[in-house]
């Protein structure tokens, strides 16, 4: 064991310093690593290469694109939101990969710049254990109940895009007397790991945030946790993968988008990281214990609008009273 | 200055000393200021003071750095003092007490605090059974009581080396002209023993506000000044940094106040021990043995802790975030040598040229400014403090600030994590070089010099050698805390470049904490090793300079 980590230490040392030889497609990636392992061998595949990997945030690898604009390093992003990679337009070239014809047009970026790789669901986390006899909420409007107040945690919308689709969608879909009193019980958390962690350790009943990062835990075996689909209908928001302006890899770039999208990646995606597929035929049930997004209610949710009233959004939310603040 | 000197290759070789500090830690600095105030946008200052949460950020940070201060006091002093003057069962534990501070992440500390004192933590439900209910730990309670756990070692270190060098004979005098024991103690003793005290205490207080890992796992809610300098500078990129520089400024110096009152403080006169004869330690027996051997070693084992916890979670099987714990596993320790080597490959790599550099840098400056004193060398012992001065945040914006494009572009390159590991860790090769090099009599370099050896060569044959005991310590201490160092190298660090520190702050963050435990444990076993090394094949005793 010991040497053979020594091995493969002096291996990768190896690797790090002599530049890859072969013409192998660079993916910046920001997807935990079992998501990028999940594809990176479905890749391999059907690229014919094995796929290099650079991971960091979102923001700071599309900043990277943009200072590498002249001469780009990195092939193929995957994945943000779409109103992360607005800004970031010009760096990316459109690609009208065949396997989109498996994804419904509602989820098309205009003009195919940008492909959309899996959706996600918003989702109540709830800890069962900490209900104290009280029913689970099974809607928006139940969270509002001055019951829930410092009991429901949700992500800051102003550093978290997760927090920023779950503060804006409510705002649009609840009244205001529902909204902002669902507001006051809430508690705000930095980031939105702490949310779901939140809620598995026990220290909140209610969790607001992506399916994916929620059934985690109840995968994980955590039985006293359980996903509620809120009965006025929840948010979905896609995340796209992007071909780079003059990837230097070229075909080998536009073959690792459509492994990304084929029905193959998306499976293994949804068995190890429970991202929903942006494909319509892959059965959920087959491979997890999710529903079918037919089976949920699902309220309509304005991606344009939400990025361009982002600035006003954010400062009438500051102002709202919440539980936090109190304590 | 005659002109011989210019003639000399020490002038020249402290000049360019004074130009590599110029560039690598003033001009960053000076990049901070003047971005904050000449930046893109509305001026930082007035963006600062218009904005609540900053000001709030501030307010609170000071509060904090003073709580932790005090509590740390209170919990070092006395367990310096016990250790220092009695024996009892149990006391070779203590020994362990500085490591522990250099050798836990930060990061593993916070997330086992929560899992005692959390929501939902071990001493939280048993409390709730009992009908008491704590605080939150997010906010004031946690951040207070995690950082005082691990800050107040610094106390303990400094306040039971001016203990050890206390004149137990000046105590005896005052006894034998009448005063009570326990008085002559505080009388006589704490004037000594204050100057180091204080010092320390001003240390805590500095690392309190520079503190990263804790502030952003614990401060949920509460703005503190090192999180929200950070949120800035994720925000702001590197394309404008005018709030990430304000804020950062605000920092540097809130720090040079405490300086300044640090040298106002020991300006104030100085009790010098001339001839120290230590005092025997008592022996306790019985209740007060009892009693101070089982309160210094609840101590001990609440800093132990996180230990146990990385050590036990590393060989626990997840299921995702999903600890299932009575399942034991090598796969998360796979993952660190075998799957994802990166990190571990980038830490050593990177914290091995930076301990080098750093310890070459400063021997050879070191003997620069105590033995070649000329024109310049003022101002290289001067500027060579500085970093001391800054913290982690602050360092890796200034770096961003300074070498982001423009005639030097190191971001987005493994240099640039290499310089900020260098430019954190170099101060205290520093202080450590030269006071080594004051105890070595320049009667013995002379010597060499006159019977007609060149000086650069006098210096590697007879001045280095007579350090090297000296600079191997340094250069281990400087490795541990290299290769630990989180908050600078999370700011300038770019992808496929994570070391251990990030890698494992990444991973708590996404809740795998059977991950981050393995990594962790390496991280502890990476520092550990050459201590111990050092220890046994050489007997040299990293901590007893300190």
């Amino acid at each position: 064991m010991k040497f053979h980590s020594i091995g493969a230490a002096a291996l990768a040392l190896g690797l790090s310093i002599v530049p890859a030889l072969a013409k192998e497609p660079v993916l910046y990636t920001s997807n935990p690593v079992p998501a990028v392992e999940a594809v990176q061998a479905v890749a391999k595949e059907k690229v014919g290469a094995s796929l290099g990997v650079i991971t960091g945030g979102s923001g700071v690898l599309l900043r990277r694109i943009e200072a590498e604009a002249a001469a780009p390093q990195g092939d193929v992003f995957w994945s943000s939101s779409a109103n992360t990679l607005g800004a970031y337009e010009k760096f990316f070239e459109p690609y009208n990969s065949p396997e989109l014809s498996a994804v419904p047009a509602s989820l098309r970026y205009p003009n195919n710049l940008f492909q959309p790789s899996n959706v996600h669901l918003v989702t109540m986390l709830v800890n069962t254990d900490l209900l104290d006899g009280v029913e689970a909420p099974d809607s928006w409007a139940d969270l509002a109940d001055p019951a829930w107040k410092g009991k429901v945690i949700v992500a800051d919308p102003a550093n978290s895009s997760t927090g920023y689709t779950i503060a804006w969608g409510l705002a649009q879909l609840l009244d205001k007397k529902t909204y902002e009193a669902l507001v006051a019980n809430m508690v705000v958390a930095g980031s939105s790991s702490s949310v779901p962690k939140g809620v598995s350790m026990g220290e909140y009943s209610v969790g607001l945030t992506f399916e994916t990062n929620s059934y985690a835990y109840v995968d994980g075996g955590q039985k006293e946790l359980k996903l509620v689909y809120p009965s006025e209908g929840t948010f979905m928001t896609a995340d796209y993968a992007g071909l780079v302006k003059n990837a230097p890899a070229g075909d080998a770039a536009r073959k690792t988008i459509d492994a990304l999208l084929s029905k193959e990646a998306q499976i293994e995606l949804l068995k190890v990281a429970f991202r929903r597929p942006s494909r319509s035929d892959i059965k959920i049930a087959d491979y997890v214990g999710l529903p079918e997004l037919a089976e949920v209610k699902v309220a309509p949710f304005d991606e344009a609008a939400a990025a361009k009233a982002r600035e006003a959004f954010l400062a009438e939310w500051a102002a709202l009273p919440k539980a936090g603040d109190t304590e | 200055m005659n002109a011989a000197s210019f003639r000399s290759p020490w002038f020249w070789m402290t000049l360019a000393a004074l130009g590599l500090l110029a560039l690598f830690v003033l001009y960053p600095l000076v990049n901070i200021l003047s971005a904050s105030l000449f930046g893109e946008g509305p001026s930082g200052w007035s963006r600062l003071v218009s904005t609540p949460k900053y000001i709030e950020a501030i307010l609170n940070t000071l509060i904090l750095a003073s709580a932790v201060t005090v509590i740390c006091t209170i919990i070092g002093v006395p367990l310096a003092y016990v250790t220092a003057r009695y024996s009892f069962r149990g006391k070779a534990l203590i020994a362990l007490l500085p490591l522990i501070t250099l050798v836990i992440p930060e990061v593993i500390a916070a997330q086992t605090w929560l899992m005692m004192l959390g929501n939902n933590g071990l001493i939280t439900k048993a409390m709730r059974e009992i009908g008491i209910r704590l605080p939150s730990f997010y906010g004031w309670f946690g951040l207070i009581t995690s950082m005082s756990f691990i800050y107040y070692t610094y106390v303990y270190i400094g306040t039971v080396a001016a203990i050890g060098k206390f004149d137990v004979q000046l105590e005896e005098a005052a006894q034998s002209l009448g005063t009570p024991p326990a008085l002559a103690r505080i009388k006589v003793m704490l004037p000594v023993i204050l100057p180091a005290i204080l010092a320390s205490a001003l240390l805590v207080f500095t690392m309190t506000v520079g503190n990263f890992a804790i502030s952003m796992i614990l401060s949920h809610r509460l703005p503190l000044l090192s999180v929200v300098t950070y949120q800035a500078a994720v925000a702001e990129g590197t394309s404008s940094i005018t709030m990430q520089s304000t804020l950062a400024s605000v920092s540097v110096l809130i720090v040079m106040a405490v300086l300044f009152v640090n040298r106002w403080i020991v300006s104030r006169g100085r009790y010098e021990i001339v001839q120290g004869r230590g005092a025997r330690p008592v022996p306790l027996k019985g209740l007060r043995g009892a009693l101070v051997a089982g309160s210094a070693g609840l101590v001990v084992a609440i800093s132990l802790l996180p230990l146990l916890t990385i050590t036990l979670g590393a060989f626990t099987t997840a299921r995702g975030p999903v600890m299932q714990w009575g399942e034991w596993t090598l796969d998360n320790l796979a993952r660190v040598f075998v799957t994802a080597p990166e990190p571990l490959v980038n830490s050593l790599t990177y914290a091995g040229i930076a301990t080098f550099i750093s310890i070459a840098f400063s021997a050879i400056v070191s003997y620069l400014v105590v033995k070649k004193p000329n024109l310049v060398t003022p101002a290289v012992d001067y500027i060579s403090a500085i970093p001391l001065a800054l913290s982690g945040t602050v360092l890796g914006v200034g770096l961003l600030a300074a070498f982001n494009g423009g005639w030097l572009p190191l971001t987005g390159t493994p240099i640039i994590i290499v310089l900020a590991y260098v430019i954190r860790r170099m101060p205290f090769g520093m202080r450590n070089g030269q006071a080594v090099l004051h105890n070595i009599p320049n009667s013995i370099e002379e010597a060499s010099i006159s019977l007609g050896v060149a000086p650069v060569r006098s210096f590697l044959r007879v001045v280095l050698p007579v350090m090297l005991p000296a600079v191997a310590s340094a250069a281990i201490l400087t490795w541990t805390t290299t290769v630990s160092e989180l908050s600078a190298s999370i700011l300038v660090y770019s992808g496929g470049r994570e070391t251990l520190p990030i890698q494992i702050f990444r991973l708590i963050d996404s809740g795998l904490m059977a991950y981050a435990s393995a990594y962790g444990l390496v991280l502890v076993a990476v520092i550990l090793i050459p201590v111990v090394l050092a220890n046994r094949l050489f007997g040299i005793d990293v901590f007893s300079s300190k």
